[in-house]
């Protein structure tokens, strides 16, 4: 009796040469892979990011055979305190392997953007130890880069799987088809392609799916297992701005898969764009009425979630679906096409904004011994005001700590120009002279004041100086720039000891 | 499964509860999911399975579907092959790391290929535990199978939907749920008149395990079923009653109206809450222009929220009975 095998898993790709699309990404990781030929490369990890389903842990595994290498994984799966991964990425990073078959082995550490916060209690630094020390290559994988914490995302090379292309898929899709001895109809294996929306494995998956029982397929016998989200909710939203009847406008959305929560986002994203046409105002009274039925459908869907009480659902539904459908004085001709709410996307941009303000903080706040939100709140700017001054930059970033990322947020710059790039080489530099390389950063950050021997001809600054450097420090909190100042003027006098180095 | 009530003059009634005793056993039993059906057909024909993806609202056979997966596949042995996972059990990470690891680590019994772990209510899984089960459910592809079930897709994260074959239970039509109903009713020997049949429609709203509740329900106060008993023993009040107080309230007759309404809550015993949903579901067939529908929607969901906060029932009501009159007057 043989066991099938799911296509997903049976088709995996074998060599990195197998992976479909990707070519960039997979060439540098291949160079990365090759790079540790001869020794241990600059960056020891590598992280793999992007949407679920387009060969990130599958290019991992590609590469560790391409290099021969053996492999060592943990996933969410496993549980991932800080003592889990330092026994076994730690010890595996570090030694040798014990078979001899080769001569280095890959860790994987999958799912790395998804450490539970209580049963993983650790991880994550200990994933930043472990790339600091290890000796042998490791591969982070994730959806989403900015659940990594910048610190981890400095120490690796970071490498974007974008999403595969339909057309790139469908050549692939054709030999497992092939291979299988399935008959494919016109159009099925591009109509699959599509519909996966750059997620190869469920593009997989769908056409084991569909053919599973067949030897031969036809358009007509996709519809039943399509992955038909995205179509549904653009029929419904088209119902709502286009359409003139209110129940059918709502019967449309029995049939759709997702909750008022989600919809009433669609709804207002498009609601604006729907309901101006040719030759009128931006703010048409449609709009107006319409955002205030969306309004009142809102407060529907806090009431649900205040008192689980699910049955006002269906008001809030209706508010938002009829609500909408009579708000139009018209129908407008042309077609608008509607987006996606950008409330998610901006939403995503804004948390990682937050996390790296909220690691600066941290590195400022251990610097100061400050909280994190009073440092975040309070001190921060007046850093930020320093940083911008050619004297303080390098000096700044060096003692704080700081990663090319996060000082380009702390001057507000954009890009990375010659002159940022000069200033980070510099700190670099400086913090070679403050920080023993070998040991990890941020211990040394909290105790280097105390124990670093090239410290202490700071500690001897006469204590009269720190005073008014407090004094100045204390003034300065109400008014930044007046604040920076007078601490500018003190430290001009020297140089070579900075403020911060006390 | 005999359920056996003994009543205190030594009299004996046999009772089974009905939507255990027929549940669909073989996917052919499943009823209204015509196509899903077919397709999943298709898979026990090739004794194999991908990860499966159920979603849809309560009652429309979701779980009897999975059951009935495992039974037609491992026959005899379905038991030991196949395991669920409800909301009420915990399933937090630690469950997903340990428990559901475990089961699908080991052998399948009884010369079956696979086994089948069937995660009821996926979508109270938290995102953690999501993120936790999707390499298990790579890794053990050879020995494991994964069904989810939820009510909406949405709620479960893209990774696990990548990996799975989605399937959609839309709620059941009227004739489907007829259709059981009458077999039900035919197998118990039991008298079920066609408005019977109609009201248990009503009240069942495409929920199939509802429909079934009501019939064995009525079946014990009565012996022909008519809608009466459907009624009166789902706490329902009839259709024609609830448009009554409707129409009335919009010509205006505010005290006649009321009259209506003290009927259902004093005589009938309806909850507020009972009216309010009717009054709902029956707006789609009130003749007003579709503006003021939504408006008096919007009134609605106002005085359904009120009554679990207010302490009198009648009083809120009677203030969406007024609202009506209002807009009944703005119409002429």
């Amino acid at each position: 009796m043989t066991v099938q095998m799911e296509w997903a898993e049976k088709y995996r790709p074998v060599s990195l040469s197998d992976v479909v699309g990707h070519k960039k990404v997979i060439d540098d990781l291949r160079n990365w892979g090759e790079q540790w030929e001869f020794g241990t490369p600059e960056k020891r990890a590598v992280v793999l990011h992007g949407q679920a389903g387009i060969g990130k842990t599958s290019s991992a595994h590609a590469l560790a055979r391409d290099m021969n290498w053996e492999v060592i994984e943990l996933n969410a799966s496993d549980q991932r305190t800080a003592g889990v991964i330092e026994k076994i990425a730690g010890s595996a990073s570090t030694m040798k392997t014990l078979t001899g078959t080769s001569d280095k082995r890959l860790i994987i550490l999958d799912e790395a953007d998804n450490l539970h916060g209580n049963s993983d209690r650790g991880g994550a630094r200990a994933i930043v130890d472990v790339i600091k020390k290890a000796s042998q290559p490791i591969v982070l994988i994730a959806n989403d880069i900015y659940g990594l914490s910048s610190t981890v995302r400095s120490l690796c090379l970071e490498l974007k799987f974008g999403s595969v292309q339909s057309r790139s898929m469908v050549p692939a899709l054709k030999k497992i088809a092939a291979q299988e001895d399935v008959m494919c109809g016109v159009g099925v294996i591009e109509k699959i392609a599509e519909s996966a929306d750059g997620d190869f494995r469920s593009a997989v998956n769908d056409l084991q799916a569909i053919a599973m029982g067949r030897t031969e397929i036809n358009i007509e016998d996709i519809s039943t297992s399509e992955r038909d989200n995205k179509e549904s909710i653009f029929k419904v939203v088209g119902r709502i701005f286009k359409g003139k009847d209110v129940s059918s406008a709502l019967e449309a959305t029995y049939n759709l898969d997702e909750t008022p929560e989600d919809l009433i986002h669609w709804v207002d994203e498009n609601l604006p764009y729907q309901y101006t046409g040719k030759g009128e105002e931006a703010l048409t009274p449609d709009i107006i009425a319409g955002y205030s039925y969306l309004s009142r459908s809102d407060r529907f869907l806090g009431r649900v979630r205040r008192r689980q009480n699910y049955r006002m659902w269906r008001y809030a539904g209706m508010l938002m679906t009829g609500g909408t459908v009579v708000s139009k004085s018209r129908v407008r001709g042309g077609f608008v096409k509607y987006q996606p709410p950008s409330l998610w996307r901006k939403m995503g941009q804004m948390r990682s904004r937050r996390n790296m303000r909220n690691n600066i903080a941290v590195k400022i706040g251990s610097h100061c011994n400050e909280s994190m939100r009073y440092s975040r709140l309070e001190v921060a700017g007046m850093y930020s005001r320093l940083i911008q001054e050619d004297e303080y930059a390098a000096d700044v970033v060096a003692v704080l700590g700081l990663d090319m990322d996060e000082m380009l947020h702390m001057v507000g710059a954009k890009k990375v120009t010659k002159k940022l790039q000069a200033v980070y080489d510099d700190a670099q530099k400086k913090r070679q002279v403050f920080i023993p390389a070998d040991e990890p950063a941020f211990f040394v950050e909290k105790a280097a004041p105390k124990k670093d021997p090239s410290q202490l001809s700071f500690d001897s600054l006469p204590a009269s100086n720190n005073a008014t450097l407090d004094s100045a420090f204390g003034k300065g909190f109400p008014n930044k720039d007046e604040g920076a100042t007078p601490a500018k003027k003190e430290v001009a006098a020297k140089p070579q000891k900075t403020l911060f180095d006390f | 499964m005999q359920v056996c009530i003994l009543l205190c003059g030594g009299f004996e009634i046999k009772e089974e509860i009905w939507i255990e005793k027929y549940r669909p056993f073989k996917l052919d039993d499943v009823v209204g999911q015509k196509e899903t059906v077919e397709r999943l057909k298709s898979y026990i024909k090739t004794r194999n399975l991908p990860h499966l993806l159920f979603s849809g609202p309560p009652g429309v056979g979701k779980t009897a579907t999975s059951v009935s997966i495992a039974r037609e596949l491992f026959g005899e042995s379905w038991r030991e092959n196949f395991t669920e996972l409800n909301a009420s059990d915990e399933r937090g990470i630690d469950v997903v790391r340990t428990k559901i690891k475990n089961f699908a680590k080991t052998t399948p019994i009884g010369g079956a290929d696979f086994k089948i772990i069937f995660l009821d209510e996926a979508d109270a899984l938290t995102s953690d535990a999501q993120s936790a089960l999707r390499r298990t459910m790579e890794r053990y592809t050879n020995n494991c199978r994964f069904i989810l079930s939820c009510n909406y897709s949405s709620k479960i994260i893209e990774p696990i939907q990548s990996r799975c074959a989605v399937y959609r239970f839309r709620p059941l039509s009227d004739e489907a749920v007829a259709e059981r109903v009458r077999f039900v009713a035919n197998n118990e020997n039991l008298d079920i008149a066609d408005d019977g049949v109609d009201a248990i429609k009503y009240v069942a709203q495409g929920d199939m395990r509802k429909a079934i509740n009501a019939l064995q329900a009525a079946a014990l106060i009565a012996d022909t079923i008519h809608k009466d008993a459907i009624y009166k023993i789902t706490a329902t009040a009839r259709p024609e009653q609830v448009k009554e107080l409707i129409t009335t309230a919009l010509d205006g007759s505010f005290s006649a109206a009321r009259k209506h309404l003290d009927s259902l809550l004093l005589e009938q015993g309806l909850s507020g809450e009972d009216v309010v949903g009717q009054i709902y579901r029956a707006m789609f067939d009130v003749d007003i222009p579709e503006k003021k529908m939504v408006e008096l929607i919007d009134v609605i969901g106002e005085i359904d929220f009120r009554l679990t906060e207010g302490a009198n029932e009648r009083i809120q009501l009677e203030c969406l009975l007024a609202h009506f009159a209002l807009s009944g007057k703005e119409c002429n």
